[in-house]
């Protein structure tokens, strides 16, 4: 019996040494994987507050043959892309690239533009089956081209941000995250078990009681009521990047198996892998749709077509697939319809998946959200905050545990790490507004103008990470980081600025957006209000006790003088 | 358009008895009895306040289920929950008495009783 105790106690104290270590060592990277995650969920609709130009409502996927056919036809790879596959190809570059081997649309339910692609075949390609691309965004109301070089904030870099740290060198970021993400599972886990009145202690949150146990409990309280949210976030997080994590030998290893594997599938689908070399015209897209989007409507499901792709464009090889947009359910799934291009018939639909088919498709899809839910889409931003919070929480346990103790010792150590979670936490949300800010501040016409809005994110968030360590002496004494406080009052600045500039640069202040009812820009702004409100009680807050703590020690060390 | 409010009540319905649900559960527990009414709720009462939390939160699921396609409803109902769990937590430690309000049958008499 006591024998089993004692097991239970060391096994108890192996997982506090796992959660403390690795919590604090990856608790940096989740800490931006759930805030940018929490951000990633309103993308799009950043997107819009960041590019005034595309301040509309969604749009569903235009007609083919009066939208999109002229679009595509205007599409060409631009110098860079040009300049960027010389070396793989073998003689000079074409003037105009002819031979498309496939266009693409793509929208959500949330997305006013229309996001284009097209691939062209490139004449004397080292690797035959490498295109070039071309990207581009219209207007999907009347076609007019719409600048591309905008720096997309929501989903080209806050999104980004959540998955991959934007370090895409040999995919760096994406592994870090991920490897994360199975820390995180394990840190789940082993807080699980540490917590020993996980029920008992539900509800619990004791603001009153100070230092650690109010610091515990909004620990254990974030972590425990959203566990299912975190559990399966980093789970189907890993799922999504498995091909990545896993498998990621088809594209080395296993090249020309890989190769083999699709050639065999596009025959047994009949949907042709390569072209067939014989022009071919091309039968009325729109019917196409049409006739998919009545095959949807038969099977009860929602008919918005979200992804149209012409394959081998040109060639009697040639085929349009029509893809739902995925918005009346969780499971992300396309359903595709594929006609024959030069005749319109029907070639496939396709199947309905098997049972582990539709796990993977239910599991990918609660993470990836392409379903129209405003309540859950609110509810997985709280969800990610929790998480945050969490994270936040850990950080400022670890430092008020150490800090006195390391103090008496002479050690640096939670000084170090109490300016490094000052930066995580107060800085990365200081970083966030700054590349907001810089959006509205830098010139229309800019060159390069995305790359500024970076370098405004990581140079707010190197600015707070300098603060943060200029400021952090007292916590070697056993005293709190003034750069809490002050970073929490750059916050209110910088999210007032936000609102501010917004309102000033294109005349949409919030009485106008919500009279308006657009709110991809109301609700932006009253997202940065609330910022702006929390960190200024914040700040208030640590103020007033910086000052409690400052009077009681004042007297003292003047005892100890005299 | 009659649709989307129609689901925009059933919804906000769902939130609501999660967390009126999750309220219940928690005000049957002492230590939260003990910050709403000075003592811990007898067991009796205590009984009475998890099978309504239990019951609250089986409406809330079923209002999820009437308003959304099955897998969606599942997760609308799981973040509720967790909504509904933080918000109470928030509620008891900022504002324990405004709980009250959900039981009004139980008054300082009856917890009085059990000093």
């Amino acid at each position: 019996m006591a024998a089993q105790g004692v097991a239970a106690q060391s096994f108890r104290q192996a997982m506090a040494w796992l959660h403390t270590w690795f919590g604090l060592v990856l608790g940096f990277v989740l800490m931006a994987a759930f805030f940018f995650g929490a951000l990633s969920v309103f993308d799009r609709e950043i997107d819009r507050w960041a590019i005034p130009s595309t301040r509309f409502e969604p749009q569903p996927m235009p007609s083919y043959e009066q939208i999109l056919r002229p679009a595509f036809e205007r599409m060409q790879p631009t110098q860079q892309a040009i300049d960027a596959m010389r070396p793989r190809v073998d003689g000079p570059m074409p003037e105009h690239f002819d031979t498309v081997a496939n266009w693409s649309a793509y929208t959500t339910h949330r997305d006013p533009v229309l996001a284009l692609f097209a691939g062209f075949q490139v004449p004397g390609a080292k690797d035959p089956d490498e295109a070039i691309f071309a990207l581009g965004t219209i207007d999907p109301r009347d076609g007019t081209a719409l600048p591309d070089d905008r720096l997309k904030i929501g989903s080209g870099f806050f999104y980004p941000m959540h998955y991959s740290l934007t370090l895409d060198w040999k995919n760096l970021g994406v592994w870090i995250v991920g490897f994360s993400a199975l820390v995180m599972l394990a840190a789940l886990v082993s807080g699980v078990v540490m917590h020993r009145k996980f029920f008992r202690e539900l509800f619990t949150f004791r603001p009153g009681k100070g230092g650690l146990r109010s610091v515990l409990d909004l620990h254990n309280l974030t972590g425990v009521v959203a566990l299912p949210f975190h559990f399966f976030f980093a789970f189907t997080g890993l799922v999504i990047f498995s091909a990545t994590y896993f498998f990621p030998v088809g594209h080395t290893q296993l090249h020309d198996l890989h190769d083999l594997h699709a050639a065999t599938e596009a025959s047994e689908l009949g949907l042709p892998h390569k072209r067939a070399g014989v022009p071919a015209g091309l039968a009325n897209v729109d019917a196409m749709v049409a006739e998919a989007q009545r095959r949807w409507a038969a099977r009860d499901m929602a008919g918005d077509v979200g992804f149209l792709v012409l394959q081998h464009v040109g060639d009697a090889n040639g085929y349009v697939s029509v893809y739902r947009a995925g918005t009346d359910r969780i499971a992300l799934v396309g359903q595709g319809i594929h006609f024959k291009a030069s005749t319109g018939v029907l070639i496939r639909e396709d199947p309905v998946a098997t049972p582990v088919g539709k796990v993977a498709e239910f599991l990918t899809g609660l993470h990836l959200q392409h379903f129209r839910h405003w309540l859950l889409r609110w509810l997985y931003v709280l969800g990610g905050l929790l998480g945050a919070v969490c994270i936040a929480t850990g950080f400022v346990f670890f430092v008020e545990k150490r800090k006195r103790q390391h103090a008496k010792q002479g050690s640096q150590g939670a000084r170090i790490v109490d300016a490094l979670a000052v930066t995580m936490i107060t800085g990365m949300v200081a970083a966030t507004l700054g590349i907001l800010v810089a959006n509205r501040l830098l010139p229309d016409d800019l060159p390069a103008r995305g790359d500024w809005e970076r370098y405004a994110f990581w140079g707010t968030w190197a600015l707070a990470l300098l603060h943060a360590g200029l400021r952090s002496a007292p916590v070697a004494r056993g005293l709190a980081n003034p750069a809490w406080r002050e970073q929490c009052g750059a916050i209110v600045v910088l999210a007032l600025a936000a609102v501010g500039l917004n309102w000033i640069t294109t005349g949409d202040h919030l009485l106008r957006t919500l009279g308006a009812g657009y709110w991809p820009v109301a609700g932006l702004d009253l997202a940065l209000l609330a910022t702006a409100a929390i960190a200024g009680a914040t700040g208030l807050h640590l103020r007033r006790r910086a000052a409690a703590t400052a009077a009681v020690e004042h007297p003292r060390r003047e005892a100890a003088h005299a | 358009m009659h649709e989307a409010s129609h689901a925009a009540w059933l919804l906000s319905a769902a939130l609501l008895a999660s967390l009126v649900g999750m309220a219940w559960l928690a005000l049957a527990m002492p230590a939260h009895g003990q910050q709403v009414w000075g003592a811990p709720v007898p067991p009796a009462h205590a009984r009475v306040l998890r099978v309504l939390g239990a019951v609250a939160l089986a409406v809330s699921l079923a209002l999820c289920l009437a308003s959304d396609h099955a897998s969606m409803a599942a997760l609308v109902w799981v973040m509720s929950l967790a909504g509904g769990a933080f918000a109470t937590a928030m509620a008891l430690a900022w504002r324990a008495r405004w709980l009250a309000l959900l039981a009004p049958w139980i008054g300082a008499v009856d917890t009085a009783t059990t000093r």
